[in-house]
């Protein structure tokens, strides 16, 4: 169990994947740019990310005038920690699971959802006209965009009637990925809504509001919610790779590269389109949010519903 | 023009002349006449005014005012003067922006320079000036300028506490219950570059802009007149670095024409081939910003990857590749040297080889399309109204391009079309702006071919062609100059005196000041997600903003 939490899948491996991601986030989109990127530092400019949270720990925290610092520096742990909570629940390989339960998917869903509250708060707390601004972009954005996140994160389970990570990756199969395939590109569309990314990125949009809830953290606060940012990355991805691609399971011998590779996959999907949509407004994305994706993501139940009648009917 | 000629005839003036082919310059003898020449100007179809430049005359006491009214659709142009009192508390004309929305800011820039009070204008604050200056009129002839500098210590104290008073009034009457608040949007913010947008607005919703301008007003006017006529080049080209050949061209231009020279014809050829140069150097950094608005900067790297070509070629004709200092009057600076144009080559094909994925993800790109074809919009009338040019102007299906209307250097033999979008939206400056750097590849090659084929048959001698000289003491007169700009027409009011070793007075337009002054305009009601979106779409550069 202290092996769990301290190294795999615990705070080291996501320290690990927060440092690693960032540097290939940097390397992959530099090539889309058509620059170099980091290069300096270690091979290919490795260590690169690496001195950078390292400085940014040891840097002064600044805390403004005028706001209250208990909630000002609490909602960086809080938001670091409940991040990393639903690596407990990932079946990384066929035995590592730390937290067995067969509510693992119901826990994932709502660690997952409650997170954008949490920046709320940072933004609401900062005592900023940007941060609270920034705030109140990711509130709308989060009820706009978890509704289908919800509707689509069950698909699975409603398909597979379980709601045990473990079950759900063990039944899945190449005929269930294709049955889930419309549940996955929604999951994938509000995936980029929850996590900020473009064309989505308005709550920390830098050209309008500077950086959001970010505005006024530094130093150890702003890495913890740096960690928190990637730390959500791995649980959405890790999240995703496991109820619709499944998890584990490889092509010749089942194994976590799989599901790494399948998280990689994921991230660089998102890096591309980061690298050529410019980004919509809060307008638009209420828009399409509530007019497209709540709709479609409700005739996809009814679809999941078909599908499990009609062409997985031995299996229930 | 004759119905313009009869027109100017029924005021009493000292003279009316042709000016060059599209002007007619005129004197008037009374000030008091001007609103009316300007209401029967309108009329008449001279709907732009380009700008307001006083002249301060110290040994005459006078100031000269002199108005420059353009007509955008028949190519029809006046340049208006008359005199005022020096005397502070008399230096005061009546204002035309209540005809002529375009000149606000202009007669402002002229009442913060000059201290000339224009009567019954709507909005006559200081600008551009930093609060030290205010009621100096740091351009008049007899401002000490050493004296002011003395104190800085004091000079930055006015500013703070200026500053601070306006920190503290900004939520002055603002109810407190409701959601409306004042945002900065500038100067030191990620997308803004040195402006300040006061922003109203309540919650997402912008309910008014003021733009405060500025922070980086070097005074480059003034500074021409402190530096002989080769000298002043260093600080006409700072107008904005990112096209920098064309606005020595004008400065150039306004000289020659003053000294009575006429350059080579191999020079009047490189002027348009280096000027093309620098507008793709400004262009692509123009769309690239345009994305950076929106938080997508791949356009800024790939269209960086692409200039840098360009820039290497600046870099070998002139040894610099932002600042090159070119152009000066008589021609250009240095001679060609045959690799040069290989290097030119290299930069058209890296231009060819990319442009057709650029078109394909960027320019018809469907987010950008959803986000910007319907903001921003203006339109044909408004681009005469707030005297718009350039990008921002054709853009509006306006076909106003000084390098056709008014052909320069070697244009008049360039095989070229006003490119033109038609609704005038923020989308439509984009696609524009790209459709412009394929012309002006297109003219780069022109002119390209033309010099080799030229240098050939030994018509050009490349290494001695390049200049004549220009005698170092100019006769007393004026000119102006216009040429197309990146941003769109640059005019410059060339004054000198009798055996003059400095200019006495340049006047820069600049096109960027007026683009500024529609912000408050086309963003009222919208969201605060619009404004870099319109702010990049308007391709305003803080350079030539400030001056």
């Amino acid at each position: 169990m202290i092996f769990n939490i301290v190294i795999f899948p615990g705070i080291f491996y996501v320290l690990l994947w927060t440092v690693a991601l960032f540097w290939f986030f940097r390397k992959f989109i530099a090539a889309l740019h058509k620059r170099v990127g980091p290069s300096f530092n270690g091979p290919a400019g490795s260590y690169q990310t690496l001195f950078d949270l390292s400085k940014l720990l040891t840097k002064e925290s600044i805390t403004p005038d005028g706001v209250n610092p208990y909630l000002f520096s609490i909602m960086p742990i809080l938001a670091a920690t409940i991040a990393m909570l639903p690596t407990a629940f990932i079946p990384w390989t066929q035995t590592i699971t730390v937290v067995q339960s067969e509510y693992a998917l119901l826990a994932l869903v709502v660690l997952i959802g409650i997170e954008p509250f949490l920046l709320f708060l940072t933004g609401f707390g900062s005592n900023n006209k940007y941060s609270f601004l920034g705030g109140i972009r990711v509130l709308t954005q989060m009820i706009s965009m978890e509704t289908s996140f919800f509707l689509s994160a069950l698909s699975p389970a409603l398909l597979f009637g379980t709601l045990n990570l473990n079950a759900i990756v063990e039944q899945s199969s190449w005929l269930s990925f294709l049955i889930l395939l419309p549940a996955f590109i929604l999951y994938f569309i509000a995936l980029l809504g929850l996590l900020d990314q473009p064309p989505f990125n308005i709550p920390d949009a830098e050209q309008e509001i500077v950086y959001g809830f970010y505005t006024e953290y530094s130093g150890t606060n702003y890495f913890l919610l740096k960690l928190a940012e990637f730390s959500e990355f791995m649980a959405v991805f890790a999240g995703a790779a496991t109820l619709f691609l499944g998890g584990y399971k490889g092509l010749f011998f089942d194994g976590f590269i799989f599901l790494f590779i399948k998280m990689l996959l994921i991230a660089m999907f998102m890096m591309v389109i980061r690298a050529s949509t410019p980004r919509i407004t809060m307008k638009q994305m209420l828009h399409f949010s509530w007019s497209y994706l709540v709709p479609l993501s409700l005739l996809n139940v009814a679809w999941i519903m078909l599908a499990k009648i009609y062409l997985l009917g031995s299996l229930s | 023009m004759q119905s313009l000629y009869a027109l100017l005839q029924m005021y009493e003036t000292e003279y009316i002349e042709d000016y060059k082919k599209s002007w007619k310059k005129v004197k008037l003898s009374n000030a008091e006449d001007l609103l009316k020449v300007a209401k029967a100007l309108k009329a008449n179809g001279l709907k732009t005014i380009a700008t307001v430049s006083p002249t301060d005359f110290l040994e005459k006491n006078i100031i000269e005012m002199n108005y420059f009214f353009e007509d955008l659709i028949s190519k029809r142009n006046c340049w208006l003067k008359c005199d005022i009192s020096r005397e502070l508390d008399k230096c005061e004309i009546e204002s035309i922006t209540p005809l002529f929305k375009g000149a606000n800011w202009h007669e402002r820039e002229a009442y913060s320079m000059f201290g000339v009070k224009f009567l019954h204008h709507p909005d006559l604050r200081p600008i551009i000036i930093s609060q030290d200056f205010y009621g100096k009129a740091p351009f008049r002839k007899d401002f000490d300028w050493d004296a002011h500098e003395a104190n800085t210590l004091q000079n930055i104290q006015t500013i703070v506490d200026a500053f601070k008073t306006e920190e503290n009034e900004n939520d002055k009457g603002i109810d407190a219950e409701s959601s409306e608040t004042v945002l900065n949007w500038g100067p030191t913010h990620p997308a803004s570059g040195p402006i300040r947008l006061k922003v109203h607005c309540d919650g997402e919703d912008v309910i008014s802009i003021d733009p405060d301008i500025g922070f980086v007003w070097r005074a480059l006017e003034h500074l021409v007149t402190k530096k002989d006529f080769i000298g002043a080049i260093v600080a006409v080209e700072r107008l904005c670095f990112m096209d920098n050949i064309n606005s020595m061209i004008a400065y150039a231009q306004a000289v020659e024409e003053i000294a009575g020279t006429e350059i080579t014809e191999f020079a009047k050829w490189m002027r348009v081939l280096l000027g093309e140069v620098s507008r793709i150097s400004s262009h692509a950094m123009g769309m690239g910003g345009f994305y950076n608005a929106l938080g997508l900067h791949t356009v800024a790297m790939w269209n960086m990857d692409m200039r840098e070509f360009f820039l290497d070629f600046l870099e070998s004709y002139s040894g610099a590749r932002i600042a090159t200092a070119a152009i000066e009057a008589g021609g250009v600076r240095y001679g060609l040297q045959e690799n040069m144009l290989e290097e030119l080559q290299l930069a058209l094909d890296k231009f060819d080889a990319t442009k057709d994925d650029m078109r394909a993800i960027f320019v018809k790109n469907p987010t950008m399309k959803m986000r910007a074809a319907k903001q921003g919009i203006i339109t044909a009338q408004e681009v005469e109204e707030y005297s718009l040019c350039g990008v921002v102007a054709r853009a509006s299906g306006v076909k106003v391009d000084v390098r056709l209307d008014e052909p320069y250097a070697a244009y008049d033999k360039i095989n070229m079309d006003y490119v033109t979008q038609k609704t005038g939206s923020a989308n439509d400056r984009l696609v524009n702006l790209f459709e412009e750097l394929e012309q002006s590849v297109d003219i780069i090659k022109q002119a390209k071919k033309h010099i080799e084929e030229c240098i050939k048959s030994g018509k050009f001698n490349p290494t001695k062609d390049h200049m004549v000289k220009v005698p170092k003491k100019l006769p007393a007169g004026e000119a102006i100059s216009r040429v197309e700009w990146s941003r769109g027409e640059v005019l410059m009011h060339l004054v000198t005196q009798e055996k003059a070793t400095s200019p006495y007075r340049l006047k820069m337009k600049a096109p960027s000041f007026n683009h500024t002054m529609m912000l408050d305009k086309l963003l009222k009601g919208q969201t605060l997600s619009d404004i870099p979106l319109i702010f990049g779409s308007l391709y305003i550069c803080q350079g030539d903003l400030d001056r």
